[in-house]
C-alpha cells in the first residue's frame, strides 16, 4: 500500500504537468474545432477537406517533414557510427560540434540561412559567378530552403538518437561478421543497421513530428508564398482570427501525424519483437 | 515628548501625500501610444509641450490601435483612458457604440484650420485626424530607369524583377494592394482585378515581404527598385543611408488617418481637449513631419522643401488622399487574406 502511494506520488508531478499543459488544452481545441455559431458543426472540416488549396499545405508539410527526416537519416547514421567508433575525446569533441547549432536560437540561425541562400547572398552569387543560374536566381523563398535550413536543426535529434543505440551494440557481433568474410559495407548492411534500427525509428519520429509542426524556421526561410501548416495555423489565429478553423487545421495536423507514424511504428515493432 | 514629535511627522508627510496624490489625480490625463520611434515623436511633439503648458502629467500606455479599441470597449462602464489614438478607422466603430465623446470644435480652436477631411465626424466624437501616414511608391532614386508616377507604372516590365509587394496581413501592405486593386478596375466589393494584377507581377518576377524591415533589406541587399508603401518609411531607408525616394501616385494616395479621440465618460473633458488641440496644432504637426515624415492635416504646418518631398503636403498634396472603408475591410479581411494567400501561394 504505502509503496503503491510511493508511486503515486511519484508519478503525480507529470501527470499534473500532461494533464494541465497538454491533455487540457488538446480538449479544448477538439471542442473549439467543432463549434460554429449554432453548435456543433463539422464545416471546418469540409471547408480544409474540399480546398486544394489547403490539402495542397497539408501535403507539402508531410511531403517535407519526410523528406527531412530521410535526409537526416542518410546523414545521421554515418555521423553516428563513427562518433561510436572513435575514442571518447574524440566523441565529445563531436558531440558538441553536433549539438552546437542548438544553442544558438532559432531566429539567429535561421538568418544565418537567408545571408548564404539570399538572392544578393554567398551561394547564389557564386553559382552566379560560375554562370551556372540565371540572374534572379536565389535558394531562399524556395522548400529546398526549408529543407535545408530544417535539416541543419533537425540533424542532433537523429544523430544522438542513432548514437546510443549504436554505442550498445556488441562489438563482437561486427567482429565475427568480418571474420566470417563480410566486406566492412556488408558488416553495416546486415549487422549494425538492423541493430540500430529502433534507434532510426525514434530519431525519425522526432525529427518528423518535430519538423510538420515547426513554423518559425519555415515561414523564414519559405516566406509567405510556400504555406506549411504550422504557419496557416498561425495565420489564422493571429490574423484573421479564425481560431475554430485554426483549431480543426491543428487537429488535421495531429490526425496527419498520427496516420504517418502508426504504420511506421508496427512495422519497426514487429521486426524488432 | 519625542514620541509626540514622530507621530506628527508621520501624520502631517501623510496629509501631504494624501494632498499630492489628489492633486496628482486632478491633473492626470491617460492615454495610449504606439511605443518605438513613434512614441519618441510623440512625446517630443505632443505630450511634453501639452504637460509643460498645462502643468498636468500624462500617462502612457503602449497599446497598438487594435488592442487599445478592445480596451477601451472593455472598459465601457469604467474607462482608464482619457485620450485614444487610433490608426485603422476603430474611431468609427467606437463613436457608433458610444465609447467616444463628441468633440466642440469652439473648444479646440486649432481645428479650424484642420482639413475637412480630417475632422468630418468629429461632433459625432470621432476625433480629427492629427497626422497621416500616406501610401505611395518608395524607389530607388539611382537604380530605377525612372522615377515612377502613377500606379500603373508599378505593372511597367522596367520594374517586374524589381518590385516588392508587402503581403495584405500587414496594414500598409493591405491599403497598397486595394489601391493595386482600385487602379486595375477593382473595388472593395471585388478584389479579383487586384488578384490578377498581383499573379502577373508575380510571374513576372515581383516578390512579396510580409514586414516592413524585410523592404529595407531588400533594397539594401537584394537590388529592389520599387516598393507600394507608407512614406515615413521610405524616410526609415534614406536614413539608412539608402537611395530611397517617395512619390504619391496620380491616381490618388490611400491615406492611413491616425487619429486622437476623447473618450466618454472621463472627468477630465476639459484637459482631453486641450490635449486634442495641441495634437492639431502647427507647432506639433511640423514636428511630427520632421522627425518621422508623416503627412499633417493642418492647413497652416510649414514644413521644409526637403520634408514636403516626402509627405502629402499642402492642398495639392492632400487633394489627392483617399480613404479606403476601414468598415469594409475589416468586415472583409478574413475573406480577402484568404484569396490573397491562395493567389500568391506557389
Amino acid at each position: 500500500m504505502t509503496d503503491r502511494l510511493e508511486n503515486m506520488a511519484l508519478v503525480m508531478p507529470g501527470l499534473l504537468l500532461l494533464g494541465l499543459a497538454f491533455i487540457l488544452p488538446v480538449l479544448q481545441m477538439l471542442v473549439l474545432s467543432v463549434s460554429g455559431p449554432d453548435g456543433f458543426t463539422l464545416e471546418h472540416f469540409t471547408r480544409f477537406l474540399s480546398d486544394s488549396y489547403y490539402l495542397g499545405i497539408l501535403w507539402r508539410t508531410v511531403r517535407l517533414s519526410a523528406l527531412i527526416t530521410l535526409i537526416t537519416a542518410l546523414i545521421g547514421f554515418p555521423l553516428a557510427y563513427i562518433m561510436a567508433k572513435s575514442g571518447p575525446r574524440l566523441r565529445l569533441w563531436l558531440t558538441l560540434i553536433v549539438i552546437l547549432p542548438l544553442m544558438t536560437s532559432v531566429v539567429i540561425r535561421t538568418f544565418g540561412w537567408i545571408v548564404l541562400l539570399g538572392r544578393s547572398g554567398m551561394i547564389p552569387s557564386m553559382l552566379r559567378d560560375l554562370g551556372l543560374v540565371g540572374r534572379s536566381f536565389s535558394i531562399i523563398q524556395t522548400e529546398s530552403a526549408i529543407v535545408i535550413g530544417m535539416v541543419q536543426v533537425l540533424l542532433p535529434f537523429m544523430t544522438l538518437s542513432v548514437l546510443g543505440v549504436v554505442m550498445s551494440i556488441d562489438g563482437r557481433l561486427e567482429e565475427a561478421a568480418r571474420t566470417m568474410g563480410c566486406s566492412f559495407m556488408k558488416t553495416i548492411r546486415t549487422v549494425v543497421l538492423p541493430l540500430s534500427l529502433p534507434g532510426i525509428v525514434a530519431g525519425g519520429l522526432l525529427v518528423f513530428t518535430l519538423s510538420a509542426s515547426s513554423f518559425v524556421t519555415p515561414s523564414l526561410l519559405g516566406g509567405s508564398r510556400i504555406q506549411v501548416l504550422a504557419g496557416s495555423i498561425y495565420n489564422a489565429v493571429t490574423q484573421t482570427l479564425e481560431w475554430e478553423f485554426a483549431a480543426a487545421q491543428a487537429v488535421i495536423l495531429f490526425v496527419g501525424v498520427a496516420l504517418v507514424l502508426v504504420p511506421y511504428l508496427s512495422v519497426t515493432g514487429r521486426r524488432n519483437g | 515628548m519625542k514620541l509626540d514629535f514622530a507621530k506628527m511627522f508621520l501624520g502631517v508627510s501623510a496629509l501631504s501625500l494624501m494632498a499630492s496624490a489628489a492633486v496628482a489625480q486632478e491633473k492626470t490625463l491617460t492615454i495610449n501610444s504606439f511605443g518605438g520611434a513613434y512614441e519618441e515623436a510623440h512625446r517630443a511633439c505632443i505630450i511634453t509641450p501639452f504637460e509643460q503648458e498645462t502643468g498636468a502629467k500624462v500617462e502612457i500606455v503602449t497599446a497598438y490601435s487594435a488592442d487599445a479599441f478592445a480596451q477601451v470597449r472593455a472598459q465601457k462602464d469604467a474607462p482608464q483612458f482619457d485620450i485614444i489614438h487610433f490608426s485603422g478607422g476603430q474611431e468609427i466603430v467606437a463613436a457608433n457604440e458610444g465609447l467616444l465623446a463628441p468633440i466642440d470644435a469652439a473648444k479646440v480652436p486649432n481645428l479650424a484650420n484642420v482639413y475637412d477631411f480630417a475632422k468630418a465626424n468629429v461632433a459625432k466624437g470621432e476625433g480629427p485626424a492629427y497626422s497621416i501616414a500616406a501610401i505611395g511608391m518608395i524607389y530607388n532614386t539611382e537604380k530605377a530607369p525612372s522615377a515612377p508616377t502613377q500606379w500603373t507604372d508599378i505593372m511597367d516590365p522596367a520594374f517586374a524583377e524589381h518590385l516588392v509587394l508587402t503581403d495584405i496581413s500587414n496594414g500598409y501592405g493591405m491599403l497598397g494592394f486595394l489601391m493595386i486593386n482600385q487602379v486595375n478596375g477593382g473595388t472593395l466589393e471585388n478584389i479579383q482585378p487586384g488578384l490578377d494584377a498581383v499573379t502577373k507581377l508575380l510571374e513576372a518576377g515581383a516578390i512579396i515581404v510580409s514586414k516592413s524591415p524585410e523592404i529595407q533589406q531588400e533594397f539594401a541587399q537584394n537590388d529592389a527598385w520599387l516598393a507600394p508603401y507608407a512614406s515615413d518609411y521610405g524616410y526609415t531607408l534614406r536614413k539608412a543611408g539608402l537611395p530611397a525616394g517617395f512619390v504619391q501616385g496620380e491616381e490618388g494616395t490611400p491615406a492611413s488617418l491616425i487619429t486622437v479621440n476623447m473618450v466618454a465618460n472621463r472627468p477630465n473633458e476639459d484637459l482631453a481637449l486641450k490635449f486634442i488641440d495641441i495634437s492639431v496644432s502647427p507647432e506639433a504637426q511640423q514636428c511630427f513631419a520632421d522627425a518621422l515624415r508623416y503627412s499633417p492635416t493642418n492647413s497652416k504646418a510649414e514644413l521644409s522643401a526637403e520634408v514636403a518631398a516626402d509627405v502629402a503636403y499642402g492642398e495639392d498634396g492632400v487633394k489627392g488622399l483617399l480613404r479606403f472603408d476601414p468598415i469594409a475591410i475589416e468586415a472583409n479581411r478574413a475573406a480577402w487574406v484568404e484569396a490573397w494567400n491562395k493567389t500568391i501561394a506557389r
